[in-house]
């Protein structure tokens, strides 16, 4: 009967998008409460009302003055991007390796990478840490990255499925061409690649800016740390400054959301066209 | 033997560039294994050899002690009381993990659209926001005395509730944090597996009468049962990972510890304790729940989604 409705058009329009916007403000109302707070006075800071009467900078002028923002942010900045490059280096060789020269142990080799992907970060953290210090990295930014390198299992799976993706006339067009591989990963799959890899490495990047456990354990002191540590640190200093606290909540987090929601389009294909299943 | 059938000339040329070719894989496979097996198994096979030894992270290892640290390990309450309460916090995650994400994937699938886009990446979000930053949001409406939220619970003559320091609320709060992160990350993920779906064979069932509930159940629910056992248990994991910060910032394993939970065990254990053998064998207990995980997992998914 044509009285069925067509399964795409479930439920009411208004129904659809008042979900949708109840579980989005529900999802990110406390850091949105915390930029609100972060701009009202300390005698106001605990009202109820959104905005202040008296709107000031004074709590952010408090934090760039008493809190090493900048150092913490070009740490921060050194490792994210560290990691980033690393990851995107080992998962397109390793993508492109799987997918186009099909080597025997392929299947093997995707499971290893899947498997590293679901072990627990925090059952390996004390070997992590020993081979760390016994490398002499304790403090630096090898320290912070190298280790992170092992992390790469999303990257690798997300490529691949990127790769696999790709047409495969071109790059069989240039191998009779005499085209070296190395030519053909270079000239054609990477500029095909290239929204995928962008993807990949604003991800990678992002949840490297956010980690808290690893630099915690590796790099603590407040002069090499990472915002995620130096907030906490921040935290235990001036516990009752909180207007001081989410200025600078604010401060290291605002960036990599105006990032991600530049890039947001970009991240969210990268899953949806991996074929994940 | 085909050796023989070969002119000799072509034998000299193809016989280097063959060794090249089966050289070359492993070539590029190289970084990606040497991360992977210097930075997660060699760690892995370290931690289990942790385990059997004496060790603290100050003095060299004095030997072998066997299971003395499990023992050392099963015979403390804390240790049971961590197990009991991740169980719990795992399973209050479920429903984030699966049915809720799963529908809000649903619901954006159903409208494609440009905003389905929008929702879907502002859905996205929490798994990009500071998890520090977050936390420390969470602390400051949940403050007991002047926070948002009992001042919103005074609005319906609730009396003050000291979130993060009573019992019976602290574990809510740290799943309700840790929620968020799991539900956006599963959308994404549910996202992928349902653009996936055959459009057509959907088509035709609505062609043939089919009700969207059935559509649904029959054809939709199907294709997705593998991904949600996978979502499950891979979330379990995320799941520990992301909840270390909330109880690091928000309680450190407290009140009474409730919030406690075995990942975050590891750490005190290894990190402030300086027990390299009781939390080497904690994280070795952990290793062989993911690793029977992993096979239940293997069973189910074959025995469901025949390929």
């Amino acid at each position: 009967m044509s009285r069925v409705r067509h399964p795409l058009r479930r439920l009411a329009p208004v129904a659809w998008h008042s979900t949708l916007v109840v579980v989005v403000i529900a999802m990110v109302f406390p850091v949105v409460w915390a930029l609100l707070t972060s701009f009202k006075p300390a005698n106001d800071i605990y009202s109820i009302a959104p905005f202040s009467a008296e709107p000031t900078l004074d709590n952010y002028a408090r934090v760039l003055a008493d809190w090493p923002v900048v150092t913490l942010l070009g740490n921060t900045f050194v490792m994210a991007a560290g990691v980033a490059v690393g990851q995107i280096v080992i998962a397109v060789l390793g993508a492109y390796a799987l997918v186009h020269f099909s080597p025997r142990s392929r299947g093997p080799i995707l499971v290893l990478v899947t498997i590293s992907l679901a072990i627990p970060p925090q059952a390996l953290i004390i070997p992590q840490f020993l081979m760390t210090a016994r490398l002499g990295w304790l403090n630096t930014d090898a320290g912070l990255i190298v280790p992170q390198l092992g992390t790469c299992a999303l990257a690798v799976l997300l490529l691949v499925q990127h790769v696999e993706a790709l047409p495969r006339s071109l790059t069989s067009a240039a191998r009779l061409d005499g085209a070296t591989p190395f030519e053909v990963l270079w000239h054609i799959v990477l500029p095909g690649l290239r929204p995928a890899i962008a993807a990949v490495a604003i991800l990678v990047f992002i949840t490297t800016w956010n980690e808290y456990l690893w630099p915690l354990l590796v790099s603590p002191r407040a002069e090499d740390t990472t915002v995620q540590i130096g907030l906490t640190q921040f935290q235990t200093a001036e516990g009752n400054d909180y207007g001081g606290l989410l200025a600078a909540a604010t401060l290291t987090s605002i960036p990599i959301i105006v990032v991600y929601l530049f890039a947001s389009r970009r991240i969210t294909d990268a899953f949806l066209q991996s074929g994940i299943k | 033997m085909t050796l023989t059938t070969v002119p000799p000339r072509a034998v000299r040329e193809d016989a280097p560039r063959r060794v090249r070719a089966s050289v070359r894989p492993w070539l590029y496979l190289s970084p990606v294994l040497v991360a992977i097996g210097v930075w997660i198994y060699a760690p892995a096979l370290f931690t289990v050899a942790l385990s059997v030894l004496d060790w603290n992270l100050t003095t060299p290892p004095t030997g072998f002690v066997g299971a003395d640290n499990f023992a050392r390990l099963f015979r403390s309450a804390d240790f049971w009381q961590a197990l009991a309460q991740t169980a719990l916090y795992a399973l209050a995650l479920l429903p984030f993990s699966t049915v809720i994400p799963l529908g809000l994937a649903i619901m954006l699938w159903q409208r494609p659209g440009r905003a389905s886009t929008v929702y879907r990446s502002l859905l996205f979000l929490p798994v990009m926001m500071a998890p520090v930053a977050v936390a420390v949001s969470w602390k400051f409406m949940l403050n007991p005395l002047v926070g948002l939220a009992n001042e919103v619970v005074g609005w319906f003559g609730v009396p003050p509730v000291n979130w993060l320091g009573d019992p019976s609320t602290a574990l809510v709060v740290i799943v309700a944090v840790t929620a968020a992160k799991v539900t956006a990350f599963n959308m994404l993920l549910f996202s992928a597996a349902l653009s996936g779906l055959d459009r057509r064979t959907i088509e035709a069932a609505r062609l043939e009468g089919a009700t969207s509930w059935e559509i649904t159940r029959f054809i939709v629910a199907p294709q997705l049962a593998g991904t949600t056992a996978l979502l499950g248990t891979l979330s379990l994991v995320l799941a520990g990972q992301w909840v270390f910060t909330n109880v690091t910032v928000l309680t450190q394993g407290g009140p009474d510890g409730v919030t406690d939970n075995i990942y975050y065990r590891i750490y005190t254990l290894g990190f402030e304790f300086f027990e390299t053998g009781t939390a080497s064998a904690a994280a070795v207990v952990v290793l062989l729940v993911f690793a029977v995980a992993g096979i239940a997992w293997r069973l189910v998914r074959r025995s469901h989604v025949p390929r």
